[in-house]
């Protein structure tokens, strides 16, 4: 396999695995026919249409699914900031939120908002879920309850860090950073989990052939 | 319709084709104002599909991979003429000033896609 070939193969995994199986040996076909002779990489523009082309396939579910998984993120980062800088050992904690302890003062208004928009994002990214797996079938429940229990454990995980927030407020910061890198990750990857869920459909009924040459996931 | 649009559709006037002749002759026709990107084809062809301007004439197998030829359907075909008269139309209030504003004006209102 070409080194061209390679990068176009990872490119194409912008696009959901439903439509790989339907869409990925033609469409690289066509990128290596687009390509010059002797060209180790596909052109920027290809690599931005790919990526934008991911995009559009995939839908709001997958867009809902990321802003979940960045505020997420964010939000990991912002509490190991705010609750383990020596700067800021006057934090007050109002229960759920971390309240950032000085200026600027938008961001005291902005973690709040942003933690309830992560709370309620599971709403709409559940119901797109569904949209996108075309409802309630019986194969469905083990994507669902896959779904459910990750997102389950991002709370405890959550619940944890509190409790060790209490500890470190014994004089003990340092376990501070561990539990929120933790959470972090755990975001991440079931931000990564639920993505793979939302993606990934039943097969399309209206796909005659399956391109079997490049199964990418 | 938007011009990438435009001239995928009329590379299909002449016959079937598949991906990347469909960029072939959309960048020739179009004098090379019009290169279409790889995910931008089939978008588009994705689209079009479900439009009902395009269809899948036929698959075969190349080098391993799977690919498909593309054809105009007459709806395709029609709105890809219904276009083309628009702009005609257009383009005649500043060339050749032969049509009345009235004509202009209902040929501006046929944008299918």
């Amino acid at each position: 396999m070409s080194a061209l070939e390679r990068r176009c193969r990872w490119l194409l995994r912008a696009y959901p695995a439903w439509y790989r199986r339907h869409r990925a040996g033609e469409m690289l076909g066509t990128l290596l026919e687009a390509s010059p002779s002797g060209a180790r990489r596909p052109s920027f523009r290809d690599a931005w249409a790919l990526m934008i082309g991911g995009v559009r396939v995939r839908g709001w579910t997958w867009l809902i699914s990321m802003l979940w998984v960045v505020i997420g993120a964010t939000g990991a980062i912002y509490a190991t900031v705010a609750l383990s800088h020596p700067g800021y050992n006057e934090v007050t904690l109002i229960p759920p939120t971390i309240q950032w302890p000085g200026e600027p003062q938008v961001i005291i208004y902005a973690a709040p908002i942003a933690e309830i928009a992560w709370l309620l994002l599971p709403v709409p990214l559940l119901v797109a879920g569904f949209v996108r797996l075309r409802g309630w079938r019986p194969r469905n429940w083990l994507r669902v309850a896959g779904w459910a229990g990750s997102w389950m454990a991002g709370l405890a995980l959550m619940n944890q860090a509190a409790d060790w927030l209490a500890a470190g407020q014994g004089g003990s910061w340092g376990v501070l950073s561990v539990g929120e890198m933790a959470i972090c990750a755990a975001w991440l990857a079931l931000g990564g989990a639920m993505t793979w869920i939302l993606s990934s459909p039943q097969t399309r009924a209206d796909s005659s052939v399956n391109d079997s040459n490049v199964v990418t996931r | 319709m938007r011009e990438p649009t435009y001239f995928v559709l009329a590379s299909l006037l002449d016959g079937p084709l598949h991906g990347y002749a469909i960029i072939q002759r959309a960048e020739h026709l179009s004098g090379g104002r019009v290169r279409l990107a790889t995910g931008t084809l089939y978008t588009a062809l994705d689209r079009l599909t479900a439009e009902g301007y395009v269809e899948l004439v036929s698959e075969e197998i190349v080098n391993g991979r799977m690919r498909r030829s593309y054809g105009l359907t007459p709806p395709g075909a029609g709105a890809l003429r219904a276009e083309a008269e628009r702009m005609a139309a257009a383009a005649s209030l500043v060339t050749g000033r032969g049509q009345s504003p009235k004509t202009v004006r209902s040929a501006w209102k046929v944008s299918p896609a």
